[in-house]
Parts: C-alpha cells; sequence; structure tokens
C-alpha cells in the first residue's frame, strides 16, 4: 500500500476523485499523532496531508491567525508566543499519552481541529470548535468548498466549521483555516483546596464559579494523584482553581479566594507546570491503563464515579470543575459502566482515549448514538461524502 | 373544500382551541417580521403549546408537503420570519417558560420562546446573567437567537449565541425530536448543536435551550474617546487589542450617528469628532481600574482629541444611553432608514469610510455609521424616504453595494443580523457555487423536501436528487476499470 503525499487541494481534488471512481477509502494523516483516537478507519491507502503546512497571515490585533491544517502545533505555538497570544480553548498534547508520532510530537493543528481537542480553559473560554472562524476543503465528492471567513463575527450560511470540528476527518480535507486568537493572561495562579469526598469538591467549586472573582479552571485531583503531582493537602480530593489576568487582579482574586475557602496557594511557576500536566492527562499517563474521557454535568461527576464498582480499581482526575473524567484503569468492565451511567443520567458521552490491550474490538470508541440521531449523523456524513471515502468508519460503523 | 381549508382543519383537529389562527385579519399580526419592508399574510398560523403538538404539525406538514415557516418573537432584522402565502407559520410564542434554573451546572433551560432578557432577569438577583445581547433583547426569544446566532455590543469578550448555548432540542420536519448537547460541555459526535446555531430555521424547529449563565463582572467602567478622523479611531482599537485587552465592548459611532444620538439622548458626546468609541471593560475593580489606566493612554497616543472615562454607574449608562438610543435617534431625522450588517477585518475600516462616503455620494443617500468596532462589525444605516419613489429600492441598491465592499475587503456578508431574504441574492458575491451546493446538501440531509423555511438564505434551489449526484470533473481517468491503489 503506497502512501498518497499531496501538497495542496488541487492534488487533494485529485486523489479523492480518483478514489471515487475507484470506489476505494483513503486515510487521512499528518502528524500521525492521534491515529489511535477512535475507531480504526477503514482505508485503502494513505493521503499524507503533512505537507500542508505553514502559516499564511497573522494579524495579532485583528486577533485572526490564517494558517494551513498541517502545520504542527510547535510552529503555532511559537509564533503565537511571540505576539504574546494564545489559542484560548488550550489544546492538549496527547501524543504523551498516546505515545503515536514521533517522541514529544506535538501533532497538528488540523489534528486538533478534527478531533476537537480542548484543555483545562475550555470551561470558561470554550472549546476547538468555538476558535475556528473559516475554512477551506475538498469533501469527500472531491469537491473544493469554504465556510465561515477570516472575521470573528460572521453568520453567513450554515456555520460548517462547527462540523468540521470534532468529525475525525469523515467530512473533507482541510487546508486552510482560520482560527480566533486572544492575548496571552500575563500571569496564572492557582488555589488549593482539600475536600472530603468528590461531592464536596464539585459543589466547592460551583460556590467558587458563583463568585465575581472569575476563576477560568477547576480541576480536582484524588488524594494519591495529588501526592504524585506534589500538592496534597492530606484530604481525599484536591480542588485546583486557576485565575488568570493581569497580575494586581490575580493577587487581588486569589487573596479573597483564600479567605473565603481556606485553601492554599500555588506560586505562577507550580502552577503552569501542573495545569499543563492536567491538560495532557499526564498523571494517568505513565501506568499501562486504557484511559476513558467522560463528559457530564459537573453535578453528575460524582453519580459517574459511584457507578464504577471500587473493585475495578481505576485512577481519575477531573477537569471542567467536574464536567470532564478521565478515568484509568486495565479491567473492560469500566466503559461498560460508564456507558451505563451515561444512560442511566440521560445526557454526557464517555469515550475511550487510549487502549493498552485490545478494548476497542470489545466497546465502541466513540458514545453509541441513538436510533434517529445516528441516522442524521449518516445522512450528514453522506452529504460531504456519500461513498465513504474518507476516514470511513473513524467515528461509527457504517459511516 | 380546497386545499387550504384542509390544512386548516386537520391543523385544528390536531391542536387545542385557540390554537389556529386562519383569517386574514388576524394574521395581518404576523405578516412581517424585523424587516419590516416585506409583508406577506401566510397560508395559516399555528401556535402549539407542547412539543408534541410542533411534532403532530410538522409530521403533518411533511407528509401532505406543505412548507413551515418557524417563528419566534418575529424581530429578525434580515427577514428570517418572513411568511410565506403558501406555508404554515409556526409560532413559538406560547413557550414562554424558564424550566430550570441550575446554578451548580451554571446554565438555564429554558423555552423558546422566552425572551432573552426573561434569562437575565431570571438569574441576576444571585448574581449570574446571559451574556449575548441583542439590541432587541427585551422583545427577541432565545430561540430565534439560536437561529439566527445573535450576538451584540458584549462579543468581542463573550462570544455569540452559539459560544454561550449548551443543548438544544429541536423538532425535524419529519416529526422527530431529537436532542444535541445538554449541560455537559462536550459530545464526541458531529456538532449538530453548532450547525443549528445561525441555520435561520431551514434544519429543524427549536423547542428548548440549555444556556450557559455566567457571573456577573464586579464592577464596569467605560471611557467615552473622540477622534477627529475615523482612521485613528480604527488604529486606537487595534492598539488596545495588541496591548493585550479585551474591552468588554468596543463601539464606535461617526460624525452623523454621534449627533443624532446627541441631539436625542444628551448624553455629553463630542459634536464636533468625526469618530466617537465607547470603550467598556468589566471584571474585578483592581482590573478594570488598572485597565483604565492603560487603556487611556493608548488611545491619548493613538490621537484622542477628546477622553471621559465614567466614574459611576451613572455615567456609564449616560455614555451607552447615546449608543443604545442610535437607531431610533437616526430615525428622527429621516423618515426611514436601512440598517445593513456586514464585517471587514478591522484594519480596513478607513477604505471602508472612504468607499461609503463615496458610494453615499453616488447614490444621494445620507449613511450614519454605528460599528461593533471590536470585531469589524458594521451598521450603516442608510437614510431615506419611503415616500420619493425609487428611494427604498436606491437605499437597497447602497445597501448591497456596501455589503459587496464587505466581501472585497475580505469580510463577510452579515456579522449577526442574518442572510434571510434581505441577503439572499447576494450569497453568491461571498460563495462559489460549489459552496453553496455543499451547504444546500446539508440541508438535504435535515430537510429533503425543502419544507422548512424555503426562500431563505439561499439564491437557488436545487433539488437534493440533484445536489446528490456524484461528479467526477476529471472526467476520463486512464484506466477506469482497474484498481487504482
Amino acid at each position: 500500500m503506497t502512501d498518497i503525499v499531496i501538497s495542496d487541494l488541487q492534488q487533494a481534488q485529485d486523489a479523492i476523485q480518483d478514489a471515487v471512481a475507484a470506489k476505494s477509502r483513503l486515510e487521512l494523516r499528518a502528524g500521525g499523532t492521534k491515529r489511535h483516537l477512535g475507531r480504526a478507519a477503514s482505508y485503502d491507502a494513505v493521503l499524507d496531508v503533512s505537507a500542508f503546512s505553514g502559516i499564511i497571515d497573522y494579524q495579532p490585533e485583528e486577533l485572526v491567525l490564517t494558517l494551513r491544517a498541517g502545520t504542527p502545533m510547535e510552529i503555532v505555538e511559537a509564533a503565537l508566543a511571540e505576539a504574546r497570544q494564545i489559542l484560548a480553548f488550550e489544546p492538549p498534547r496527547l501524543s504523551r499519552i498516546l505515545g503515536e508520532g514521533a517522541p514529544g510530537a506535538s501533532g497538528t493543528i488540523g489534528g486538533v481541529i478534527a478531533a476537537n481537542l480542548s484543555g483545562p480553559r475550555r470551561l470558561t473560554a470554550g472549546a476547538a470548535r468555538d476558535y475556528l472562524l473559516g475554512f477551506e476543503a475538498v469533501s469527500g465528492r472531491g469537491e473544493l468548498f469554504k465556510s465561515g471567513g477570516k472575521v470573528m463575527k460572521n453568520v453567513t450560511g450554515y456555520d460548517l466549521s462547527k462540523l468540521m470540528c470534532g468529525s475525525f476527518g469523515t467530512l473533507g480535507v482541510m487546508d486552510e483555516i482560520t482560527l480566533k486568537t486572544l492575548p496571552a493572561p500575563e500571569t496564572a495562579r492557582s488555589l488549593l483546596v482539600g475536600h472530603d469526598s468528590l461531592i464536596d469538591a464539585v459543589s466547592g467549586i460551583a460556590s467558587i464559579f458563583a463568585t465575581a472573582h472569575e476563576p477560568g479552571a477547576a480541576a480536582i485531583l484524588p488524594q494519591t494523584v495529588a501526592a504524585e503531582e506534589g500538592v496534597d493537602l492530606g484530604m481525599p480530593f484536591t480542588a485546583v482553581i486557576r485565575l488568570e489576568g493581569i497580575e494586581a487582579s490575580v493577587a487581588d482574586r486569589l487573596g479573597h479566594l483564600l479567605a473565603l475557602s481556606g485553601g492554599e496557594p500555588l506560586d505562577a511557576d507550580r502552577s503552569a507546570a501542573l495545569w499543563q500536566r492536567i491538560r495532557d492527562i499526564q498523571p494517568l499517563a505513565e501506568r499501562p491503563h486504557d484511559i476513558w474521557k467522560v463528559s457530564c454535568a459537573p453535578s453528575d461527576a460524582p453519580r459517574v464515579m459511584a457507578a464504577l464498582d471500587p473493585g475495578l480499581d481505576v485512577r481519575m482526575i477531573a477537569d471542567w470543575a467536574g464536567g470532564l473524567l478521565w478515568i484509568a484503569g486495565t479491567s473492560p468492565h469500566i466503559g461498560t459502566a460508564l456507558r451505563a451511567a451515561i444512560a442511566g443520567l440521560g445526557s454526557g458521552f464517555a469515550m475511550l482515549i487510549r487502549d493498552v490491550g485490545a478494548t476497542r474490538e470489545s466497546i465502541a470508541p466513540f458514545q453509541p448514538l441513538s436510533g434517529p440521531v445516528l441516522e442524521l449523523h449518516k445522512r450528514v456524513k453522506a452529504s460531504f461524502d456519500p461513498l465513504g471515502v474518507l476516514n470511513y468508519e473513524r467515528m461509527h460503523e457504517g459511516m | 373544500m380546497n386545499r387550504r381549508d384542509d390544512i386548516c382543519g386537520a391543523l385544528r383537529r390536531m391542536l387545542p382551541d385557540g390554537c389556529v389562527v386562519d383569517s386574514t385579519e388576524s394574521m395581518k399580526a404576523f405578516d412581517s417580521d424585523g424587516l419590516s419592508a416585506y409583508r406577506q399574510v401566510p397560508l395559516a398560523v399555528v401556535l402549539p403549546e407542547t412539543v408534541e403538538q410542533i411534532a403532530a404539525v410538522m409530521k403533518y406538514c411533511h407528509e401532505q408537503g406543505v412548507k413551515v415557516v418557524p417563528r419566534g418573537a418575529g424581530t429578525s432584522l434580515s427577514g428570517g420570519a418572513l411568511p410565506l402565502a403558501d406555508a404554515v407559520l409556526l409560532g413559538l410564542g406560547k413557550f414562554n417558560r424558564i424550566l430550570e434554573v441550575d446554578y451548580a451546572n451554571r446554565c438555564v433551560v429554558a423555552q423558546p420562546g422566552v425572551t432573552n432578557l426573561a434569562i437575565t432577569h431570571a438569574v441576576q438577583a444571585d448574581g449570574f446573567y446571559y451574556a449575548p445581547d441583542p439590541s432587541s433583547q427585551i422583545a427577541c426569544s432565545v430561540g430565534g437567537n439560536v437561529a439566527e446566532n445573535s450576538g451584540g455590543v458584549h462579543c468581542l469578550k463573550y462570544g455569540l449565541t452559539t459560544n454561550n448555548l449548551l443543548g438544544v432540542e429541536i423538532v425535524t420536519i419529519e416529526g422527530e425530536i431529537l436532542r444535541f448537547g445538554g449541560k455537559h460541555l462536550d459530545s464526541g459526535d458531529y456538532d449538530l448543536l453548532g450547525v443549528m446555531t445561525g441555520s435561520e430555521g431551514l434544519l429543524g424547529v427549536v423547542s428548548e435551550v440549555t444556556l450557559r449563565i455566567l457571573q456577573k463582572p464586579a464592577t464596569a467602567r467605560a471611557l467615552l474617546v473622540g477622534f477627529e478622523d475615523t482612521g485613528d479611531a480604527g488604529k486606537a482599537v487595534g492598539d488596545v487589542i495588541a496591548a493585550g485587552i479585551i474591552p468588554a465592548g468596543m463601539e464606535m459611532m461617526d460624525g452623523l450617528a454621534i449627533n443624532a444620538a446627541e441631539d436625542f439622548a444628551n448624553a455629553g458626546y463630542p459634536r464636533e469628532a468625526a469618530a466617537l468609541l465607547i470603550i467598556e471593560l468589566d471584571g474585578p475593580e483592581v482590573e478594570v481600574d488598572a485597565l483604565i489606566e492603560r487603556v487611556e493612554a493608548i488611545v491619548r497616543k493613538a490621537g484622542a482629541t477628546s477622553v471621559r472615562v465614567s466614574q459611576s454607574e451613572e455615567e456609564r449608562n449616560l455614555f451607552w444611553a447615546g449608543r443604545k438610543s442610535a437607531f431610533p435617534a437616526v430615525g428622527r431625522i429621516s423618515p426611514d432608514y436601512l440598517c445593513m450588517d456586514g464585517t471587514i477585518p478591522r484594519r480596513r475600516l478607513p477604505d471602508m469610510m472612504r468607499r461609503m462616503n463615496s458610494l453615499s455620494q453616488q447614490y444621494g443617500l445620507r449613511v450614519a455609521n454605528v460599528f461593533h468596532a471590536g470585531d469589524g462589525n458594521l451598521h450603516p444605516l442608510i437614510l431615506f424616504d419611503a415616500n420619493q419613489p425609487g428611494e427604498l429600492e436606491r437605499a437597497e441598491e447602497f445597501g448591497a453595494d456596501i455589503l459587496r465592499s464587505c466581501v472585497e475587503m475580505g469580510g463577510v456578508l452579515t456579522g449577526e443580523h442574518g442572510v434571510g431574504v434581505e441577503k439572499r441574492d447576494l450569497m453568491n458575491i461571498q460563495f462559489t457555487e460549489d459552496d453553496l451546493k455543499q451547504q444546500q446538501r446539508l440541508k438535504c440531509a435535515f430537510d429533503p423536501g425543502h419544507l422548512l423555511n424555503p426562500g431563505k438564505v439561499f439564491p437557488h434551489l436545487h433539488r437534493c436528487a440533484e445536489l446528490g449526484r456524484l461528479h467526477v470533473h476529471k472526467g476520463k481517468l486512464p484506466h477506469p476499470d482497474l484498481p487504482r491503489f
């Protein structure tokens, strides 16, 4: 099997039209760091888009960055750092837990968008999908199309940018994309608050979010993890609350919240190091565990965790004020229990992020969709890619 | 019995008394939306009371091939809720209840007919608010906000509806009740919540929303800054952002708008200024005080000719009073006006002002500008007199030229008002035929019969079967019968 290496969307059109004519399937690949996210795509050849790289136009004072989708994240981050800006959704580096690509590989911005990956600031600043302003792509029909634009405020036509985020390359091959950027916070510090239980931690965080002190991120570490990360307060759970902004503001808000919650401060350097590890799920990375991602209403987090039999012996960290749970362990029953818990709650999703054995062969990595929603997904997929040329079955069977 | 009687009879049988309005006189109340130059009495108006009733109406219309136009509060500025003579108008006005206020998860679950401002009213006693604040927020409904992806003056910092919406329940044209999103943040499937937002009622009827609420900032202060030159004002906006500051709002007005607003509101605006900026900062008090100083230094350096900083909440509200009354104020100096809505990259502002001046001379019509300067969203108000033959058409042509210029300068046709019927025929300025076809294919996935809000957004309707056909442009493959890989 040969890789088809292409350098622009014209060539993407040729390759996809060839595949349409031959009724064959393609797997899209740039950095290759996220290949093990989701199902294995069914394909006859790899469409290598790693040459789609480079920044096209960056106007920091307009908060707009236009670049090619295959641009490595380290290049993106370096350009942003020079202008003291950020991607506010705080994209994680999952290559560290997935062990894919070159060691320490950053992945590409296109991969981040295709998987809609967001970090701790997602709680207050939104997800990758909130920052993609527009794109150009070739559909699975071999047609070049664009959507959105290069300006921040735009409601012209359907917002296909949202659809491309998290579509795992199943709808189109993107090249030029435009992102909204934001100024980097001048400083960030954190507050540590000990809690007796996960329920207390979640409601303690909720009470902090009911103040005007503008917390920006909130994670919860069980005591074993807190101890490994050097932030053990001698309590079963430690809430970590991050405050960002100008120095005077952060100091003032931290002071108020310390008085309110009786916690302990974490200085800027240690705060940055800890949040990077939380962002990249590092506390769960080293052990040979399957890792599940659960997104639920924050107040449902204790119920999701309670659904896991203590005998399953899981490790977890919570982010997004409890609305994001990373759950690691070796038992094949974790996924079944999580899916049952979510079915009981009636909302949320559980996705298998990493398996060390063959877990994904026995359970769907993506949360299964209900009948009519799955049918709609299939029709949406078919509207972009009727023959299933692009990343076929990467997300769900039969689409 | 004719077909209309059949349809009205069937609708009456499936809905409680008073939920079907079909006399021409009563339907006049529904014949227009915020784009009042266009009027049309619908086939019938239905005002269902439950989601099951919406589903029953949709199912019936789908089976019978009857078109449906959804309507929230009817405040669309682009004719998004304009009725069709052969379509049922589905009014969501009776869905006016807030279902749940959930502080633990910082969200509100509401029916689609609840007004935007009512969400904030429901939570403000506890220090929370709902961020998107379109200027029609007293009247516009949250369901309509989803359909139009409404913005407001604070979107630079707080985003549009799409960034503040956690979940929806929708009813499809087939009468299926589906949920996308919820109180959780990420969902692992296609972002149909995102696609529904701003889809202008073409993909489904919103029957419930889950909105993110935020803690109200501790304080807010504003600066009122005058400039002799709009270019300097534009540069000042860029300088503030380049300094790493994202104000809660940055509004610009030009000379005509400044004077009209000052006549109306006596806000103390500098009448001699060519451009006025209102820059508002919100957040913790120490932060706002520090940033106000930084912003003041930046705007002075950029050439501000007058700077006032609000010293009290009354003064801040006074600064806004002029801006918020800009539309009625312009209404006083002209019998009629058209409110346009395009976005440009902000650095093109001086070019755009020059272009508008020359168009103004060419068409012989005045234009006043209010502008969400932070995000490049323009609202030129074209002044005309509908009683003068040909002036409405001239004003519309002028408006279309402005929007063409927006696209030429790298911007877009609409920043927050939507395409609707107003900008439908301009879509091919911004999009290629293939761009529009792909959008319409998505429409086909939701509504293959083109029954939901037809005639809006797209200039040409293609049948879904035609859109679905695959064309291999390259035509001849060298060996079409051989496997290619």
